[in-house]
């Protein structure tokens, strides 16, 4: 290579990677674009992308003062029935044909001493609601225009949305296991209502009662003292039950733990026969 | 009643940490194991920490059971450390065996090592009763 190559070369990359990155800071198309010859087609204008959570802009909005403030630990409250939304002391709802094969599925394992379909066991996300229920500690973040739960097993995450957002478009949106949380205050009452579910069929509201990606949940939550909240839930999902199936729960304040990095790894099903052996049921 | 509320909270106890992870329906909970043997493994791990240890059966063979403990953070609270269990000691140690009777597997409840001390697990639950 010649020594004027030498400096074409470098001068060609510059030029060509300062037109790319012109592409994405650039002012959106057909504004501020010339009209002469070997101008590019006018695009339709992008929509403005919203502020996110985190945004300072959108942190100092001014808002009403939250009535309330769960940044803390907690841990669901009453032990062993917290994990199983449908046991006690709710009631379950009619289910649907489809889930019902599921459910007397799960029953009938029960019996000869096996487990049905123990997703979370094979390192599954548990997913809304387990992800609240379970026998783990939850960090909760609240700022003014979101609140971070992380769930201290699988460090699983979950955000509402408290910024006057609305759910995202069906067909836009990634769906989770946790869904999509958006929230408002009525009173002294955090509102919220989480949809946009996974559709893969690895998530389970209960044992043997499956959550389909038309679930839906509406929680109301209160603080009853600075150490005990408490959530009235309505859960939806017309593919598995009928109708609305409300619950109660509660947390406590956990002041002498802070969640740590907790992994489902494959090992760990190695080493455990309880989630290996023939007593499970797929 | 008293000495059944006694007994139902124990259970409550025993199986509570095994929630953490998966299913209990598997194991037993009014029933208990105690076996003697050598460990192989001890893994100081979260969800779950692990003793694996080799016991013999009737015939003079090794059978490897593997007993699932809570997690560090509430072991650590019982008065457990990683270094608690190492390969080659003898312990005995107790369980909930699995519902169909197979061997290999059960919930820990206590072990007791070659010192003499007996180690138990504290229940997988934090902050306050609830309101």
């Amino acid at each position: 290579m010649n020594r004027s190559m030498r400096r074409v070369i470098p001068a060609l990359l510059l030029a060509t990677s300062v037109a790319t990155a012109t592409t994405y800071a650039q002012a959106p198309a057909g504004r501020g674009q010339g009209a002469g010859r070997g101008a590019a087609p006018a695009q339709p204008a992008a929509p403005a992308e919203p502020l996110s959570a985190l945004a300072p802009e959108n942190l100092a909005k001014p808002r009403p003062k939250a009535p309330f403030d769960l940044t803390g630990n907690w841990f669901i409250a009453g032990g062993v029935q917290g994990w199983l939304f449908g046991r006690t002391p709710n009631v379950l709802p009619k289910l649907t044909p489809a889930a019902q094969k599921h459910f007397d599925a799960y029953a009938a394992a029960t019996k000869e001493n096996k487990v049905y379909r123990d997703d979370i066991g094979k390192c599954w996300p548990a997913g809304m609601p387990v992800m609240m229920t379970r026998v783990w500690p939850i960090a909760m973040i609240q700022l003014p225009t979101a609140i971070y739960m992380i769930s201290e097993f699988m460090d699983s995450l979950r955000t509402i949305y408290l910024d006057g957002r609305p759910h995202t478009d069906p067909d836009v949106v990634v769906r989770t296991f946790n869904g999509e949380s958006v929230g408002h205050w009525e009173g002294d009452t955090l509102v919220v209502e989480t949809k946009n579910f996974t559709d893969l069929d690895k998530h389970w509201v209960d044992q043997g009662i499956p959550a389909s990606k038309d679930f839906r949940m509406i929680e109301r939550y209160k603080l009853i003292n600075n150490n005990t909240l408490e959530g009235e839930w309505t859960l939806i999902d017309p593919q598995n039950w009928e109708g609305e199936w409300k619950g109660t729960r509660r947390w406590n304040r956990v002041t002498d733990h802070d969640i740590q990095e907790v992994e489902c790894l494959p090992d760990l099903n190695e080493h455990l026969q309880s989630t290996s052996s023939s007593v499970h049921v797929r | 009643m008293k000495r059944l509320l006694i007994a139902s909270t124990l259970v409550v106890m025993f199986i509570a940490p095994v929630f953490a992870h998966h299913s209990p329906a598997a194991f037993e909970a009014s029933k208990s194991i105690t076996l003697t043997g050598t460990v192989k493994e001890f893994r100081w791990q979260n969800p779950h920490t692990w003793i694996e240890v080799n016991v013999p059966n009737e015939k003079g063979e090794q059978v490897l059971w593997a007993f699932e403990l809570t997690s560090p953070t509430y072991l650590v609270r019982a008065g457990w450390k990683s270094n608690t269990l190492k390969p080659g000691d003898k312990v005995t140690i107790s369980g909930r065996p699995l519902k169909s009777g197979e061997p290999g597997s059960a919930i820990f409840t206590s072990v007791t090592l070659a010192d003499g001390r007996t180690l138990g697990e504290r229940p997988a639950r934090l902050g306050g009763e609830a309101k």
